[in-house]
């Protein structure tokens, strides 16, 4: 009955949330992901990334990342790591954390994020002598 | 000597040609052009005329005119060859500074000329003339023997510093071809023994009496004249009898 | 070893119409001998006796093709190229060395004239390596460009097979001159300038026939300060320059006239670029100055702009550092400290200040209400000071040294201070039989002249007529006498000057003929006291200066311990050498090949650089610089264009801008009475000159101390001096 006047809506969100922890803790995500939904809490990565899914959402929009607290607004796609990448984009259903596929090998270099446009950015530099060298003041 | 190498060249160039992009065979001199500095030769070495050569500079400068000084270049060098048995570049040095010189002027000098020798040379200087008519006389026969006596290659100096071997040419002494000279004098005529008596009576430290070796005085027919016996015709001869 | 020119001893005639003028003169005391007719290709010319061929055929405007022939040397005649026929005359002649008769019929366009330069051609080319490609005279080759016109189309050279090509070692003459002597064609022109203009007889022929080589025999430097001529007279790509070697070909660069600022005598130049990039400098004929050569400095100096330049302003912060900002932070903070100072602000102009620069500071300075505007070098102002530009001009004329038959060197060192100069004096004394006297330490100057000792009361006693010298100087008809700017440095320099300029009015018989000849060694000084520039920095150091603008002043004159404690230094320049080292607020200038703008060199010739590349970086031209400044401080300029400047230099000092112009100087009567008022005495001191020697010559002001290939010129001299041969 409820469900035809749409009050198990208003519990759904209700219980979201009080999931979430709060209506502080709601209306902050909502700022930062503009979306609120509930879901299960499947991994957190090293970055302090968390996962979670809902499969009552339709496919495409059932899997998602919350990204760390540290990274504020500042967040953007490249700060998940590639082992997280798979799942999130449906390439595998298994979770990293029991992916027996995936190898480690010493190799491997640790994730980074997507550096440009901040001071880490990769810059080309010029192999020639430059046709003038300017004087450099002797410091103090 | 030409063929030889002419067709060992062509035949090098023809194996190379194919791959390299050129082919050239190394033109090489028999003297340098250019100082390098050696332990028996170089600036550092002092060089002075010795007291009586010293005269004879005087004498030299004495006969050339004030402003033309730099004349007696050549003789002033040619001095200091016979004083060092060759010339070093600090001779060279002293006679620049005997004529006020630059020292390039005198460089200049001392290596068009072929008989100034910028190279340590032996005590006798051997020098066979291999030009066409010694050639057809025989030279090369010559120029074996003495090889062959002097343990030395053309243009190399004997360990004990006494013989130096050249190869020159022509030195004008056709008529009495083949022909050496050995430092000032000539040996002409010469025949494989007669060379290496003279190189032997050298070496035991006589001098052998220049001139040719096969008994002629200078250039007149062995034996007999052959022309001209009669005594020589008069004024006149042969002049029209009318005049 | 010196023979004189086939030209000049005949009295021939000479292509350029200055020569044409001073060979005149020489003549006007003989018979004028009659002109002979001779036909060029049937074109009647009518020629001096003793003209060659060549110079004939120049007249109507033939060209004959030539390599060892080059008009300031002696005739050597050994390259055969010019080779013509001659009607009736069994031989083609060689025309560079062939006196004409009358009535000859000269053929340059025969059969026999073009079968003779085909011959000669080929035999230059067997003994030539074809290596055009990596050659750097490519493009710019007598070789190359003649037999396109002259040669033939095919070769007979087939020895390649048996003897091989002629190959020669190459040389190692120095860090500037780059040898490849195996492209040597024997034309000997680089030997004749060594012994006839440079007075260096280092190069030379050694060997002969096949064997013949050009070089030193021994491995020696090539120590003078013209070797980079040598360069330019080499008609094969043998002789190249090193610092250029392999970095530009010919038909990319361009090529901008300017003059050379690196000393006082402003030879023109040639600046070649690519890309924005000072490729290498050349000379530009000039008979009045340079004739056609250039000194080493001036030649090689160059990479020196590329290195230690300013490229941003720069303001001194709290902990002492200069720090980049940019122009518009620099202009304020250098406004503010001006406007706060007052009228107690002073200027020094350095040696590479132009003229628009100097004005333009000048105004602004007096628009500030201060006087205190100075060149950082001295010159005595007792007497008639800098009034009269006589008594600081060489007023004879770098030209007319050649004419003189005694010349008086007194405290210089023309062979560094001026080379060209020098080799001017040199061409004199071998041609002219000048003879040369100095007074002053005794230094080599190619020449052999007299030597009257150091000391400067020799001065004196020549003046009074108790010196032997004194007597020669009255009989001599065009007596010379160049005094060193350095000299007159000296704490007595206004005595000296005063000796000398009534010394110089006692001989001046002639009113063409100016005997008193003062030889400037920077570049500026001429047109700053033109413009009415004080000489010296004591007036700087005695006033309590709150702000100090140094307009490129480089000179080791001045130092912070002269200055007051809280004295804001402002540098402007386009070197971070010694002025800017010492400066509170550095503004970037343009170097002299990067601006428009006016020396004038030591005779007083009013010359203009041109812009050949863009001041590198934030750097502006210097006036323009000073314009803005004046804007912020609130004295405005009234010019904002270079005609606009140009303008004000004209109302000042109309010589400044009348171009290729040098203003002849007067009142040296006047001058003279004035100095007599001079009240110090000639002091014992001997006489001295700063360089003295060629490692001294390389690196004397901020372009070619930044220079790296000055530095390996100095360390080459240093080493030759050491070895055996020297």
């Amino acid at each position: 009955m409820a469900k035809y006047f749409g009050v198990d809506k208003i519990f759904a969100f209700l219980r979201t949330i009080k999931e979430t922890g709060g209506i502080r803790a709601s209306l902050y995500k909502i700022y930062r992901f503009d979306n609120l939904r509930p879901g299960t809490l499947v991994g957190t990565d090293k970055f302090g990334n968390k996962y979670f899914e809902n499969p009552h959402y339709f496919y495409g929009r059932n899997r998602w990342v919350e990204y760390a607290p540290k990274y504020g607004m500042d967040y953007d796609g490249s700060q998940v790591p590639a082992e997280w990448f798979g799942w999130l984009h449906y390439k595998t259903d298994y979770l990293p954390t029991n992916d027996p596929t995936r190898p480690k090998y010493e190799w491997m270099a640790e994730h980074t994020e997507n550096m440009s446009g901040t001071p880490g950015q990769f810059m080309p530099y010029s192999t020639t002598t430059p046709k003038i060298q300017a004087w450099v003041p002797p410091k103090n | 000597m030409l063929k030889v190498l002419t067709g060992v060249c062509s035949k090098v160039g023809a194996t190379l040609s194919k791959r390299s992009v050129q082919t050239c065979s190394v033109l090489q001199h028999d003297n340098l052009f250019v100082h390098r500095d050696t332990p028996e030769d170089n600036p550092g070495i002092n060089f002075e005329f010795s007291s009586e050569n010293q005269k004879r500079v005087e004498a030299i400068l004495a006969i050339y005119p004030e402003g033309h000084k730099r004349a007696a270049m050549i003789p002033l060098l040619d001095l200091a060859q016979r004083q060092h048995g060759w010339l070093p570049i600090s001779a060279m040095h002293k006679v620049a500074e005997i004529l006020n010189l630059p020292n390039m002027r005198v460089y200049e000098v001392a290596t068009f000329y072929t008989m100034f020798m910028r190279k340590p040379t032996g005590k006798y200087h051997v020098q066979v003339c291999t030009t066409t008519p010694c050639m057809l006389r025989g030279s090369d026969k010559i120029l074996d023997t003495i090889k062959k006596e002097l343990c030395i290659g053309v243009g190399e100096t004997s360990e004990d510093k006494q013989w130096t071997l050249s190869e020159v040419e022509c030195l004008g002494a056709c008529v009495n071809a083949p022909m050496v000279q050995i430092n000032d004098d000539y040996y002409e005529d010469l025949t494989e023994k007669t060379t290496k008596e003279i190189l032997d009576e050298i070496k035991a430290g006589k001098k052998p009496a220049p001139g040719p070796k096969n008994g002629r005085f200078a250039a007149e027919p062995i034996g007999e004249p052959t022309s001209l016996k009669e005594p020589p015709p008069g004024p006149g001869f042969g002049v029209r009898k009318d005049l | 070893m010196l023979r004189l020119t086939v030209s000049r001893a005949l009295n021939g005639a000479k292509s350029s119409p200055t020569c044409l003028s001073v060979a005149s003169r020489y003549q006007s005391d003989q018979k004028k001998p009659d002109k002979i007719e001779v036909f060029i290709d049937d074109k009647p010319v009518l020629v001096e006796p003793g003209t060659t061929v060549l110079q004939a055929a120049a007249m109507v405007g033939v060209e004959i093709p030539r390599f060892c022939y080059h008009e300031r040397l002696a005739v050597a005649g050994n390259c055969r190229m010019c080779l013509v026929e001659v009607e009736k005359s069994p031989k083609p002649v060689a025309a560079c060395a062939m006196p004409v008769m009358k009535g000859w019929r000269v053929k340059t366009d025969s059969e026999m004239t073009r079968k003779a330069r085909e011959g000669i051609m080929e035999f230059l080319l067997v003994n030539h390596p074809l290596d055009c490609p990596i050659c750097d005279q490519g493009g710019e080759c007598d070789l190359q460009d003649q037999s396109m016109a002259f040669g033939s189309d095919r070769s007979r050279f087939t020895d390649i097979d048996f003897s091989g090509k002629r190959a020669v070692e190459d040389k190692d003459i120095g860090p500037l001159v780059k040898t490849i002597m195996t492209r040597c064609i024997h034309c000997t022109r680089c030997i004749r300038f060594a012994s006839e203009v440079a007075g260096i007889n280092d190069l030379g022929t050694t060997g002969r026939g096949n064997d013949m080589q050009v070089g030193t025999y021994i491995e020696k430097l090539f120590m003078s300060e013209l070797s980079g001529n040598i360069i330019d007279l080499c008609p094969v790509g043998a002789l190249t320059s090193k610092p250029y070697s392999f970095t530009a070909r010919p038909w990319e660069i361009r090529k901008v006239d300017s003059i050379d600022v690196l000393d006082a005598v402003g030879s023109n130049i040639i600046v070649s670029t690519r890309t924005g990039e000072v490729m290498r400098i050349v000379p530009r004929v000039n008979e009045e100055i340079n004739e056609e050569w250039l000194a080493d400095k001036s030649r090689f100096a160059y990479d020196g702009l590329k290195r230690q330049r300013l490229v941003t302003p720069m303001l001194r912060d709290n902990n002492g550092d200069l720090n980049p900002v940019d122009w518009e932070a620099a202009l304020i903070t250098v406004a503010k400290v001006v406007k706060h100072a007052g009228n107690s602000i002073g200027a020094i102009a350095g040696g590479f200040a132009d003229a628009e620069a100097l004005i333009a500071l000048k105004d602004l300075l007096n628009r500030l209400g201060s006087e205190h505007l100075c060149t950082e070098r001295t010159f005595p102002l007792d007497g008639s000071g800098t009034d009269l530009r006589s008594s600081y001009l060489l007023n004879n004329k770098i030209a007319a040294v050649e004419e003189a038959d005694l010349v008086l060197l007194v405290g210089t060192n023309p062979r560094f201070e001026a080379p060209l100069l020098n080799a001017r004096l040199r061409k004199a004394w071998v041609h002219n039989e000048t003879d040369v006297a100095l007074i002053g330490p005794q230094v080599d100057l190619t020449y052999h002249y007299e030597h009257l000792g150091d000391d400067p009361n020799v001065l004196r006693k020549i003046n009074e007529g108790d010196h032997e010298f004194a007597d020669k100087l009255k009989r001599a008809k065009k007596p010379l006498i160049i005094i060193g700017a350095e000299l007159l440095e000296r704490k007595d320099g206004g005595a000296l000057l005063s000796t000398v300029q009534n010394l110089s009015t006692k001989l001046n018989s002639n009113e063409d003929w100016k005997v008193l000849n003062v030889l400037h060694k920077v570049a500026s000084q001429v047109a700053a006291l033109d413009i009415g520039y004080n000489p010296g920095i004591d007036k700087i150091k005695s006033a309590d200066l709150k702000v100090l603008y140094l307009l490129g002043a480089d000179g080791d004159h001045i130092n912070k311990e002269d200055l007051p404690k809280d004295c804001f230094v402002i540098y402007q320049g386009h070197h971070g050498d010694r002025g800017a080292a010492i400066a509170d607020a550095v503004l970037p200038g343009a170097a002299y090949t990067e601006k428009q703008a006016t020396y004038v060199n030591t005779e007083g010739r009013a010359q203009q650089t041109l812009v050949a590349v863009s001041p590198p970086g934030r750097a502006r031209e210097d006036w323009k610089i000073i314009r803005a400044l004046s804007e912020i401080v609130g004295a405005k300029l009234p010019y904002d264009n270079l005609n606009q400047i140009r303008d004000r230099l004209d109302e000042i000092a109309p010589h400044l801008t009348r171009y290729g112009n040098a203003e002849s100087a007067n009142y040296f009567k006047q001058a003279a009475e004035l100095s007599k008022k001079t009240e110090s005495a000639i002091d014992c001191k001997p006489i001295d000159v700063k360089i003295k020697e060629l490692q001294d010559y390389y690196m004397t002001d901020s372009i070619s101390r930044a220079s790296p290939t000055m530095a390996k010129c100095v360390q080459a001299v240093l080493k030759q001096k050491q070895s055996a041969c020297n």
